[in-house]
């Protein structure tokens, strides 16, 4: 077992990191810029070191200096987190030649993780479910029409160099599609330099649906069940659940075992998640996340299992805590992640938070390192923090959530917490009857209201 | 200046160890020696005349060689002083990594308490990942307060001189 874990993050996933490493007795330490050096992370560690100023890559990404971090410590293991140097293989790498454990999977596998068309292909060869689509890029020479009908109308149109939502046009029918295929491969061409185009089948109203993985690194891997994170606005998750509302037992069973599975063949090590939309009982694979996940604290609350403890030991050698038989999944969690955002506008509201209180009972967990009087510095994300509450069943894990909601107390700068107020009391909500577009339908007001 | 470990070096501190300790002390007070030094394996030990007895971090495996210590220069550092990283004349690290005053272990240092230095003028040396990293002053003036002791190990912004 390591002996000291420097954490390479910040905010609420690095208090994350650091509970997991106290209750296993690793000493710990935090690295920061020095805009967070009042960090409560920072604080709580065995250790600090300022690593560089604000800016990201002078400090979270300035792989120098976390090495230099390193060896004036005398750390034995870094945990990267999410974001910042979680997916970098070369970090991963390079931490290796220095005779330091990176807490993830092995460099190979972020590296064909990362590449959207390489991940795809991997995960087809494994036989998860993938959307259908061309194959490849769409040239000239092809004949698309032919393409598309196989694949079945309406089909997307997506920039092979594009990504995050951006450079796709929907073509509806047949008629579409020329228009599609020459405005997609202009706007590619203009905005990533490359016009090269491939087509999909678009689905209409998917949900996003994510199954939770865990490999020893030797050839075993289980699976956590799935966590529903359908509720986005510009593609960022906003509302996280598990199970999902649509999902029955036998469905997660195959699926988890289809990934798992997956898993098992690539000698998979550490956490990970696979991503899919869920369309009339169909799965497609989007790709895969080779880190811990923001939203980790649903699949924690109904498995019962710490996964960032569970990754510390499996990087250290050690065992999967369960056999697939044995993992359970028990109730209901939704994780709401309230950003320091004005609830209408979404604009960022840094600043001072001049009263705090996080509501508490039964079920109810904050992962956030807010304290009362701390100042939320503008130069990272907004994540104030995320409320996870459990309950047997979904019905009275709402309940849970609207009173936590109702009590938490966050002043001085403006937060999101309005918007899950009204979320939690809208009747598809309630119902568990959206999907990955609802959220945004709902802000432009094309939603009705339910009520209050 | 970074955090460091309290209890942990504490930990490692083994009640041989503290017999070691208490021999030097008495052959110190037998003897006219003002200072005694010990590094072996893991420990690097430090008995002086007259300031408490300094226990070191263990030195960490992966790092380079230490320097055989010459005698520390004749400013004591304090143990835990005001914050002088506001202080005008601080000129502060830009990196993360450990100090060493000379050019190499035994020679005289860039600078000492008294120094006249110009702007771009080393300072000192910042070693992270076997690489030396030779710093220049930001400041014009005279060296009136030497912060870390050589070996020490340094974080970005920690104040490293005062030039006045």
């Amino acid at each position: 077992m390591f002996d000291k874990i420097l954490i390479a993050n910040r905010g609420e996933i690095a208090l994350r990191i650091l509970r997991a490493c106290k209750e296993l007795g690793i000493a710990t330490v935090a690295v920061h810029s020095t805009a967070d050096a009042d960090a409560m992370h920072v604080r709580l560690s065995d250790e600090s070191v300022c690593i560089g100023p604000p800016p990201s890559k002078d400090s979270y990404l300035n792989i120098p200096a976390l090495l230099a971090a390193c060896e004036i410590t005398g750390a034995d293991a870094v945990h990267p987190g999410y974001g910042f140097l979680s997916e970098n293989a070369r970090f991963a790498e390079i931490l290796s030649e220095h005779n330091l454990q990176f807490i993830g999977p092995k460099a190979e596998h972020i590296r064909l993780m990362g590449d959207k068309i390489e991940a795809k292909k991997t995960a087809k060869r494994l036989g998860i479910p993938v959307v259908p689509g061309s194959d490849g890029a769409v040239g000239p020479s092809d004949d698309a029409m032919a393409i598309a009908k196989k694949i079945g109308f309406p089909v997307l149109v997506k920039a092979a160099a594009g990504g995050g939502g951006r450079g796709m046009k929907v073509a509806q029918t047949e008629a579409d599609l020329q228009i599609a295929l020459s405005t997609a491969a202009n706007e590619a061409k203009s905005a990533f330099g490359d016009a090269s185009v491939y087509l999909e089948k678009y689905l209409q109203k998917p949900r996003h649906i994510e199954i939770q993985i865990l490999g020893d690194g030797r050839g075993g891997a289980i699976h956590l069940g799935e966590r529903d994170c359908s509720l986005q606005r510009r593609h960022q998750k906003v509302w996280e659940e598990g199970p999902s509302p649509v999902l029955a037992a036998a469905a997660r069973a195959k699926i988890g075992e289809t990934c798992a599975k997956a898993m098992r063949e690539m000698k998979y090590l550490g956490v990970g998640t696979i991503e899919f939309l869920f369309e009339d009982g169909e799965f497609y694979f989007i790709e895969m996340n080779t880190r811990i996940q923001v939203e980790h604290p649903v699949t924690e609350s109904i498995t019962d299992i710490d996964l960032v403890l569970e990754q510390i030991r499996i990087a250290a050698g050690g065992e999967l805590p369960a056999k697939q038989s044995e993992v359970q999944i028990i109730g209901h969690a939704i994780e709401c992640r309230i950003n320091a955002e004005n609830p209408q506008t979404f604009r960022p509201s840094p600043g001072r938070i001049s009263q705090y209180h996080p509501p508490g009972g039964l079920g109810v967990r904050i992962d956030s390192a807010v304290y009362q009087g701390y100042q939320i510095p503008p130069y990272y994300d907004s994540l104030v923090g995320k409320l996870i509450v459990h309950g047997k069943t979904r019905a009275e894990c709402l309940m849970r959530l609207r009173r936590a909601l109702d009590e938490m107390v966050v002043d001085g700068i403006e937060t999101t917490l309005p918007l899950f107020r009204d979320l939690v009391r809208q009747d598809d909500i309630i119902n568990g009857d959206y999907h990955i577009h609802w959220l945004e339908q709902y802000l432009a007001g094309k939603v009705e209201p339910a009520g209050k | 200046m970074a955090r460091q470990p309290d209890d942990k070096a504490a930990a490692k501190f083994s009640s041989e160890d503290s017999a070691l300790v208490r021999e030097l002390a008495l052959l110190l007070d037998e003897t006219s020696l003002t200072e005694i030094e010990i590094e072996r394996a893991g420990l690097r030990l430090r008995v002086a005349r007259n300031i408490s007895v300094a226990a070191t971090m263990p030195v960490p495996v992966a790092a380079a060689a230490a320097p055989a210590l010459v005698a520390a220069p004749a400013v004591a550092v304090p143990a835990a002083g005001p914050d002088l990283s506001k202080h005008p004349g601080a000129v502060t690290s830009p990196m993360v990594g450990t100090a060493y005053w000379s050019p190499e272990p035994g020679a005289k240092p860039f600078v000492e308490v008294g120094s006249k230095v110009a702007v771009g003028q080393t300072l000192l040396i910042i070693e992270a990942m076997k690489t030396m990293n030779q710093i220049p002053s930001t400041r014009a003036g005279t060296v009136t307060q030497i912060l870390v002791e050589d070996g020490q190990p340094v974080e970005f912004g920690e104040p490293l001189v005062i030039i006045e």
